[in-house]
């Protein structure tokens, strides 16, 4: 990843563009207290390669999950271009479909573990038969076969967050945009779980986009880590991981990356 | 896959209690309050207090003239037809009132108001508009079960989880699919308490519609008992409605209540 070099102000076509995700100069300002503008992100330029795997880490206020919320689409930057696969990202295409995953599982409790999979298929006009086999398919994916007809509140931590994984990977994204995805689960649970996303990653050959405030989680998974500072939200510096994964925060080299984003941070 | 068994995996619903002792329980509950009955019934005259023996001769009679049925059969499509007048009514009212803060900040003193009215009122006022027929009966159960029924799904509303709008939105859902699948399975514990609330003051009130409004029906026939000073078939008639409505709520109400909410946590104590 290289930030963008060229300097433009208005928003120009994406059609030159062949990144899954590209920004350049993106900007965005909240309406903050007593009439002011709070700005929360500043001259963003991002350029995320294909099948790569990017860590946004940063300080809490630094405005990691409003450009993750920006590449999904969820919200509008203010300046600036964002383009996904060549397109607007609020433009829809279909070609290059993004998931999101959220920070808590956000699981429906009136639906069975599959259903709750399944619901992901439902925008769209996907038949029944192919959405219960696409669902159970992703359901296995994550490593869970049984418990399919179980309802959230039986499922442990762990397999409700599998679950929602099976939720992001059920449409086949090309891209997977994840918000602190398993920052609320016991630190065992964690790394299988970090186990988990690596395979899949390999097997299905997305670019996966991801927040977090934790240094290890970010050297341990990503290929490249945007380290953002806070007030207004800027990239500091981008820092490409060297070692293969699976990664040893104990190996001397990868413990060495630790320490130096920490030291960044 | 270690994590699989990790902390209570799985905690399978427990399986509903000891069902026999529970049933023994209350058999032997209603055969105390029957003894009590009977002894109470030799301090009194049966104009009075009649006892179970005589009741049930009664009771006997009545049904063997087809009277018993023709009459609940009567009260219960009249108790029905107003509460799915009601529902249909009260539902989208509530979804609409719920959704739109505007209009639901603007009718909020009328729920109140309407579920302070008596059903004696609104009976009397049936009489005034619609004689005596089968909507008098009617407009009173829909009176009485319209608001209850609003006021809950409008509750309904409020519960809805903002997060899980969040998660159909970011899945590009259209309005009338979250609508159909977020907000309704939100909503629908809550419509099913206030209907079943309302489906029992509904069959209540539908009894004292008919004693004053009506030329059938269980409300007319105990009005009519009580004219004629026959105690006996003033309680064969309750004692009829009691079981009918405990058996519905029982055998038809609960099961079906425990079987939508099934994915609800049960409190623990």
């Amino acid at each position: 990843m290289m930030p963008a070099g060229e300097e433009r102000t208005a928003p120009a076509p994406c059609a030159d563009d062949t990144l899954p995700i590209s920004l350049s100069k993106v900007g965005k300002s909240f309406p903050g207290p007593n009439g002011a503008r709070l700005e929360v992100l500043r001259d963003i330029d991002l350029a995320v390669k294909e099948h790569s795997i990017v860590g946004l880490l940063g300080a809490s206020g630094a405005g990691k999950s409003t450009l993750l919320n920006i590449i999904a689409g969820i919200v509008k930057p203010d300046r600036g271009r964002v383009c996904i696969c060549g397109a607007r990202s609020d433009e829809l295409n279909d070609w290059c479909a993004a998931s999101y995953m959220f920070q808590d599982d956000r699981l429906l409790p009136w639906r069975t573990a599959v259903r709750n999979v399944e619901f992901a298929l439902e925008a769209s006009a996907t038949p029944k038969a192919e959405r219960v086999r696409r669902a159970r398919e992703a359901f296995r994916l994550v490593g869970l076969d049984t418990f399919e007809d179980a309802f959230p509140y039986q499922l442990s931590g762990g397999m409700r967050s599998r679950v929602a994984l099976a939720r992001s990977l059920v449409t086949e994204p090309k891209i997977l945009l994840m918000d602190e995805p398993f920052s609320r689960l016991d630190a065992q649970t964690r790394s299988h779980l970090h186990g988990e996303l690596l395979r899949i990653h390999s097997l299905m050959a997305m670019t996966v986009v991801f927040v977090t405030h934790d240094v290890e989680e970010a050297v341990l998974l990503a290929d490249e880590v945007v380290v953002m500072s806070p007030r207004p939200g800027t990239i500091r510096e981008i820092v490409p991981i060297a070692p293969s994964r699976p990664r040893d925060p104990i190996e001397p080299e990868v413990a060495a990356y630790i320490r130096r984003l920490r030291a960044l941070i | 896959m270690a994590e699989m068994i990790e902390q209570g995996a799985l905690a399978l619903p427990q399986r509903r209690g000891i069902r026999f002792g529970v049933l023994l329980e209350r058999l032997s509950l209603v055969a105390g309050l029957v003894t009590i009955w009977w002894l109470l019934s030799f301090s009194a005259p049966p104009y009075v207090l009649p006892g179970p023996q005589r009741v049930w001769s009664a009771l006997s009679i009545i049904a063997a003239h087809g009277d018993l049925w023709r009459n609940l059969g009567i009260t219960f499509w009249r108790v029905a037809l107003g509460f799915v007048l009601a529902t249909i009514i009260g539902l989208p009212f509530g979804i609409v009132l719920g959704a739109n803060r505007r209009l639901g900040e603007f009718f909020e003193p009328v729920l109140p108001v309407l579920n302070t009215v008596s059903s004696a009122i609104w009976a009397i006022f049936a009489i005034i508009w619609f004689g005596i027929s089968n909507a008098t009966t009617i407009f009173v159960v829909f009176m009485t079960a319209m608001p209850l029924i609003i006021t809950n799904v409008w509750q309904g509303t409020r519960a809805v989880n903002a997060d899980f709008i969040e998660l159909a939105r970011v899945l590009r859902m259209p309005d009338w699919k979250i609508m159909a699948k977020i907000y309704l399975p939100t909503i629908l514990p809550y419509f099913f308490s206030g209907a079943r609330l309302a489906f029992g003051f509904g069959w209540r009130v539908s009894l004292v519609a008919e004693t004053i409004g009506s030329s059938s029906g269980v409300g007319y026939r105990l009005r009519q008992a009580a004219d004629l000073v026959r105690t006996d078939q003033v309680f064969a008639w309750t004692l009829t409605m009691v079981v009918l409505m405990a058996a519905l709520e029982m055998g038809v109400l609960s099961p079906l209540e425990r079987h939508l909410f099934r994915w609800k946590k049960e409190a623990e104590a």
